[in-house]
């Protein structure tokens, strides 16, 4: 019985040595608690933009013309646009009512012919509060790489000269990676024909096979307009002349047509091999 | 004057002993007093476990004081031991306390509303001293609470000790047992994560399930609130865990310990004479005062199961925490907790009504009227050969029908899904985002090529992945290949791709599935939760 006294009161002691050995890390737990948390709710974030907001914003937010604006942007970190816009709160809180809200009425300077819809909840949107916290964060984060690309040179000045609508140029070798970055940012190919299906997929799936048997099925189609005379034109016809040939179930229209005026030959054959990358 | 002269008593003493005398005479009274009848010097004795004085008083806690008037002034030398008893039921007694004072702390830093009760969790991870020491301790003291509840009933039907006269006792047990296990499903609601809402929308699916149609309807609306479950429903699971529950818990705990010191604690079987109940006459010659040996024991239990539950809540267990509550999304595999999977596993044979409402409800009834159907006087084991059997069967039975509750068996999801999911998991972290951050490099890789992959947490990834597909590729599927694409999103932001590609054994068609996660540098999903 003297020993359960004994090893009662040692327990005891350990107990308290315990917490307090607890207690002295606590603080240290509680702000990785912390800092684990936050980036969780970046990456909670990404995905609901992906799924929400990347359609017009663009996969990478670098936004889309006639769409939507990009978020992904200097202007918007630096207080260019908040000025614009006349708010004197924090950009959090901008984004946060932003996205809760939508945008009833367009901005001062702005003609998106879209409005911005409503997503909180408490508008009668699908996100939950804590969901629209999730993307202000995601957005937050892009603050530093999007300063930073406004600060260095453009890394290549348009010297190289237009690639037109010619599509029967003869291309450089491509670079598939260079292609994707392309599709993913500046030309914003990713946001229709990648992520979603407004456009025509590039990936195959199902029963819609790989681009270059389709561009060979679309060329040898009784109703084909165009003037491609094999798959590698038709594609190139596809980018630069979108509306030579509009496959049906696609309403005409949708694909811009100013992809002459912004790519050179080196951006179309970039794109076009990684186009063709997707199996 | 004499309406102004005020009378200390204690400055009389002072006059008759001198101050130092009568502080201590003070002290002394003050002690009795509080410990309902010992003296200092008595206190000692039993703490050194001194031969009581004539009178004994160390009887007298008991017959005046309230903490001590249910207990016994001794007990039976042949149930001091560990056996027949395991201590089970005062282990559930002692979980129940630890529940109450870590539930009421807890309860400080919660609020019962669907807006608010997921960042609640956070806050008390986050933003609360000792605060996921709390949780982890009520988690963990819960399931412990339903082991020892479970073991002290099944050591009751073992020893035979629920047969008459104590056949009310077991009664009452199984309504604790029933309160133990709602309680602890209760809680399961609370932080309003993922695991929380399914497990509860998988229980209250059952409750709608009784028939007629009207009565489960009628429950299910009583207990949810609403149609689904949500604010209401919350709120009401919140008040069953926190005040119904435990007010029940309480009386039946009341009832059932009055009517174990009643009868006494019954001998193991072997040391009475069949049909014979002399637990309640213990000769002079074997008897086990509660005062010292019980009581020091008993403190030295506290210390020691308080002490094990600081550490391994501390640092080897950890209560979950899924993503929010969303009633949209609905997790790859929802399981019950798991002492209901045997629960889950009936549901898997058959219809909801028969295997989900009837036959657990037999179930209970059967448990609840044991004591009046196995009505043979003798408790010796070898006389029990049938109930043994029986128990020794459902205990059986119970293991199978719970392995069957799991994700293990049964459940169709197409092996894609699943290869996919064993590496991005949507109830747990999963090994790809315990994986250090930095050995995820960008790029795009082929789980046939692990071997080949930069670095040893991808080549693990990928091995486990081109593992999973084998599943695919026993079953008939061609040319699978699975692919992982790490893309560099933000800064501190990855974005993964986990990507199938197959061709239809049978009918040639091509077939694809893709899953996409996002994983930051800082997410640190090795801390636990």
């Amino acid at each position: 019985m003297k020993w359960h006294i004994v090893l009662g009161t040692l327990a005891l002691v350990l107990t308290m040595a315990v917490l307090a050995f607890l207690a002295l890390n606590e603080p240290a737990r509680m702000d990785t608690f912390i800092q684990g948390y936050e980036a969780r709710r970046i990456e909670q974030g990404a995905s609901l933009f992906q799924s929400n907001c990347s359609s017009c914003h663009g996969v990478q937010g670098k936004g889309i013309e006639g769409v939507a604006p990009a978020l992904n942007a200097a202007d918007l970190f630096n207080g260019q646009r908040l000025e614009r816009v006349g708010w004197t709160g924090t950009l959090e809180d901008y984004l946060e009512g932003v996205i809760a809200a939508g945008r009833p009425v367009p901005s001062a300077g702005t003609t998106y012919p879209q409005r911005m819809p409503t997503w909180g909840q408490e508008f009668g949107g699908p996100l939950r509060p804590d969901q629209i916290d999730a993307l202000v964060a995601f957005i937050m984060n892009w603050e530093e790489r999007a300063l930073a690309e406004a600060e260095a040179p453009p890394l290549e000045a348009p010297s190289a000269e237009m690639v037109g609508t010619d599509i029967t140029i003869a291309l450089p070798e491509g670079d598939p990676e260079r292609g994707k970055a392309l599709s993913e940012g500046a030309l914003g190919c990713s946001g229709c024909h990648v992520l979603a299906t407004v456009g025509p997929p590039w990936s195959a799936s199902g029963d819609l096979p790989s681009l270059e048997e389709r561009a060979a099925q679309r060329i040898a189609a009784q109703d084909y307009s165009g003037e491609a005379a094999d798959a590698q034109q038709y594609l190139i016809e596809s980018i630069l002349k979108p509306d030579a040939y509009v496959v049906a179930g696609y309403p005409p229209g949708v694909m811009p047509k100013t992809y002459g005026e912004r790519m050179t030959a080196q951006d179309l054959a970039d794109v076009l091999a990684y186009m063709l990358s997707f199996r | 004057m004499s309406i102004f002269r005020v009378h200390i008593p204690f400055l009389d003493e002072v006059k008759a002993h001198g101050v130092r005398k009568a502080l201590l005479l003070k002290a002394d009274d003050v002690v009795t007093r509080i410990t309902a009848g010992l003296s200092i010097a008595d206190v000692r004795a039993v703490l050194r476990d001194d031969p009581p004085g004539r009178p004994n008083p160390r009887l007298k806690p008991h017959s005046e004081g309230f903490w001590l008037h249910m207990r016994p002034t001794y007990y039976h030398n042949l149930v001091d031991g560990l056996y027949p008893t395991f201590r089970l039921g005062w282990l559930s007694t002692y979980f129940f306390a630890v529940e109450i004072i870590t539930g009421i702390i807890l309860m400080v830093y919660y609020t019962p509303s669907p807006l608010v009760a997921y960042e609640n969790m956070l806050n008390i991870l986050s933003n609360v001293p000792f605060g996921r020491l709390m949780r982890d301790i009520h988690r963990l003291g819960a399931e412990l609470m339903v082991i020892a509840v479970a073991l002290h009933m099944l050591r009751t039907f073992i020893t035979g000790s629920y047969k008459k006269p104590r056949q009310f006792t077991w009664a009452t047990g199984v309504i604790l047992l029933g309160v133990t296990l709602f309680l602890s499903f209760s809680g399961y609601l609370l932080p309003w994560d993922q695991l929380s809402l399914w497990a509860v929308t998988i229980g209250a699916s059952m409750i709608e399930a009784a028939p007629p149609e009207v009565v489960g309807k009628t429950l299910s609306l009583m207990v949810l609130g609403g149609p689904q479950i949500g604010a209401n429903g919350l709120l009401r699971f919140y008040l069953l865990h926190v005040v119904a529950l435990p007010f029940v818990g309480l009386i039946a705990f009341g009832v059932h310990y009055y009517k174990v010191i009643h009868h006494g604690h019954s001998l193991p079987p072997e040391a009475e004479e069949i049909g014979v109940d002399s637990a309640t006459r213990v000769p002079m010659n074997q008897r086990s005062y509660f005062m010292p040996k019980i009581l020091t024991r008993e403190l030295f239990y506290v210390s020691v199961f308080t002490l094990l539950l600081v550490v391994v809540a501390a640092y080897f267990f950890h209560a979950p925490l899924e993503p929010h509550a969303d009633p949209q999304v609905t997790p790859l595999h929802t399981t019950a907790p798991w002492y209901f999977l045997w629960l889950q596993g009936m549901l898997k044979l058959g219809d909801k009504v028969i295997w989900g409402v009837i036959v657990p409800t037999i179930m209970g009834g059967l448990l609840l009227l044991l004591p009046y159907l196995e009505v043979g006087p003798s408790r010796r084991y070898a006389h029990r050969r049938v109930g043994l059997t029986i128990a020794a069967l459902s205990v059986v039975a119970l293991a199978v029908l719970s392995f069957m509750g799991t994700p293990w068996y049964g459940v169709t999801v197409t092996p894609e899904v699943e290869a996919v999911a064993v590496i991005l998991p949507q109830t747990h972290p999963g090994p790809l985002r315990t994986s250090p951050w930095e050995e995820i490099e960008y790029g795009s890789f082929e789980a046939s090529a692990w071997a080949s992959a930069p670095t040893p947490a991808l080549r693990e990834l990928l091995r486990t992945f081109d593992h999973e597909l084998d599943r695919m590729r026993a079953a008939g599927q061609r040319e699978v290949e699975g692919f992982m694409i790490v893309e560099d999103w933000q800064p501190g932001l990855k974005k993964i791709t986990m990507r199938v590609v197959w061709v239809d054994g049978e009918t040639g068609e091509p077939g694809e599935f893709s899953q996409v996660a996002y994983f930051h540098r800082d997410s640190n999903y090795a801390q636990g939760e």
